[in-house]
């Protein structure tokens, strides 16, 4: 499966607007109900926190993916937003989060929500995907690097 | 390999991707046509859960979680595909296997002595430094034995409805 067959202009978020770790959680989440896939949004954001509660998901060099299975989603549903000025996400180190993958998925999803998981890690690695992304100015933009680089 | 056949032993890589479901069916349609032996075999990839949890992506307690959840998802994958086979009126062989996705499969064609194995579509080729590289594509450079990488899922489609 490809990230750009997840993604529409409704669900990328640029700029995102919120400042703090659960507002940023919530305006993706919002994001992601857009797509109509989210079937109960308070279980799907009390799914979401519990994660985090776990150990945060903001990873390194601004990425962060927070991430839940929960059967309060049909299927699988991803939202992406970019914060250019950077959260503050808990990262792993220290530094501000920018770019976010937030991803949901359904209990019978496993199998794809792990290589969704593999997949963003594998685009996050490339220097010129990340800061692409982070100098994208509108859903659109985002969603064409997207499909460029799974090309 | 028997001298009057094409394949004698086909094995599958079912890794729980949509292509994978449509490579199997490309070799229940082959199988059929060929009198081959057929086999289908699920990874329980460990090692990527395991890198998962070395970027962080994971907590420990994930990794634990979702190993069980693969070993079930491959379970029920096998039993999907064992269900196709049969409907075609052919039987197939099963194996779940847990760890390190290319060295299992390539192992296992060793093994089987297959000489032909089908897996589905590739994931995008991104870069030699990729961590959580794609195992269907080191498998289809190391196998020992021919590959087939299943495209064109409609035509698949039709080829295993038509298949009697």
């Amino acid at each position: 499966m490809k990230l750009s067959t997840l993604l529409e202009r409704k669900n990328i978020v640029v700029p995102l607007l919120s400042l703090d770790k659960q507002p940023v959680i919530e305006e993706l989440l919002d994001a992601a109900c857009a797509t109509g896939k989210v079937t109960d949004r308070a279980k799907a954001l009390q799914a979401l926190l519990d994660r985090e509660r776990l150990g945060s998901t903001g990873l390194e060099k601004g990425l962060a993916i927070p991430h839940a299975r929960t059967n309060a989603v049909d299927g699988i549903v991803l939202a992406v937003g970019i914060a250019p000025d950077g959260v503050e996400f808990q990262a792993a180190d220290g530094n501000f989060s920018n770019l976010f993958f937030l991803l949901i998925a359904s209990e019978a999803m496993t199998t794809t929500y792990i290589q969704i998981l593999a997949l963003i890690a594998r685009l996050s690695q490339q220097e010129s995907f990340r800061r692409n992304l982070l100098a994208a100015k509108t859903p659109s933009e985002v969603l064409d690097l997207v499909k460029k680089v799974e090309e | 390999m028997e001298s009057d056949r094409l394949v004698s032993k086909i094995l599958l890589f079912i890794d729980g991707s949509e292509g994978c479901i449509y490579a199997a069916k490309f070799g229940i349609a082959l199988a059929k046509v060929t009198g081959a032996e057929l086999k289908a075999l699920y990874v329980v990839n460990t090692n990527l859960l395991r890198q998962l949890e070395k970027a962080r992506i994971f907590v420990k307690v994930e990794e634990i979680d979702f190993g069980r959840d693969l070993e079930e998802d491959g379970r029920r994958y096998l039993r999907h595909i064992t269900e196709l086979a049969l409907r075609k009126e052919l039987s197939l062989e099963t194996e779940l296997l847990k760890g390190n996705a290319h060295e299992l499969v390539i192992q296992e064609i060793r093994n089987w002595n297959a000489d032909l194995l089908i897996i589905g579509e590739l994931e995008p080729v991104l870069s030699k430094q990729d961590t959580f590289h794609d195992e269907a594509e080191i498998i289809f450079r190391k196998a020992r034995c021919s590959v087939l990488v299943v495209k064109n899922p409609e035509l698949v489609d039709q080829i295993y409805e038509e298949l009697s």
